[in-house]
């Protein structure tokens, strides 16, 4: 998602990571319970985790992530007047890269004199699922995120 | 005024589905195609801006939601 973010800034794409509440709060990074600890923990997304993009902290009772479907990872594209355009209840990359593509494409249609009008489609789009990786995420959360995890999910 | 009990639950302190179900609540997000609500974030240095500030500048805006967890 970073990459994507430098590949169409240019394109006056702009791209923003909003961070909510933890969704697997373990030892290392327990659940939240001030603004200053999800600052902390915000500094830690882009020290550790490397995530270039800015990074906005939502308010501590979670109102615009609620507002949004508060699913752990998703991801949304608005236009310049606030409209949103695409949402995904979890985030691709690819998925994400595919919509961007196709709206910036609109816009090179409309200014070759095409007129184009909106609708909705609907889409059943893939993520990639790497358990392994998965996990060492949860592990560094600490042992009692990965312990919750597979009491809910299984291993 | 915030909620204090609206605060806990949201944070919430385990990872088990009694806690973490009753967010996961996609299909009443907001439709596409029409004006989405705004609200005020903060930036790592406690300066606030919002969401509108961030579409505004931009002619479409991605903004993925996550944590460090």
């Amino acid at each position: 998602m970073n990459d994507l973010a430098q590949l169409h800034k240019d394109a006056n794409v702009g791209s923003i990571f909003v961070y909510t509440h933890e969704a697997h709060p373990g030892e290392n990074f327990s659940h939240l319970t001030s603004m200053e600890q999800k600052q902390s923990h915000a500094h830690a997304l882009r020290d550790e985790l490397e995530v270039t993009r800015p990074i906005l902290l939502d308010s501590l009772d979670g109102a615009c992530h609620r507002a949004y479907g508060s699913m752990p990872n998703m991801t949304w594209i608005f236009t310049r007047a606030g409209i949103p355009v695409y949402k995904s209840d979890w985030t691709d990359c690819k998925s994400v890269a595919n919509a961007i593509e196709y709206f910036l494409d609109g816009v090179k249609r409309r200014k070759d004199g095409m007129r184009l009008a909106p609708f909705r489609v609907e889409r059943l789009d893939f993520r990639t699922q790497d358990r392994e990786a998965f996990y060492k995420g949860l592990e560094r959360n600490g042992p009692k995120a990965v312990e919750e995890f597979k009491a809910a999910f299984g291993s | 005024m915030t909620d204090p009990d609206l605060v806990s639950r949201y944070n919430y302190d385990e990872f088990t589905p009694e806690k973490f179900i009753p967010w996961m609540k996609f299909d009443a997000s907001p439709p596409l195609g029409e004006g989405a609500p705004d609200f005020p974030l903060w930036d790592l240095e406690g300066n606030e801006t919002s969401m509108g500030a961030c579409w505004s500048e931009n002619l479409y805006t991605i903004v993925e939601f996550g944590s460090f967890t």
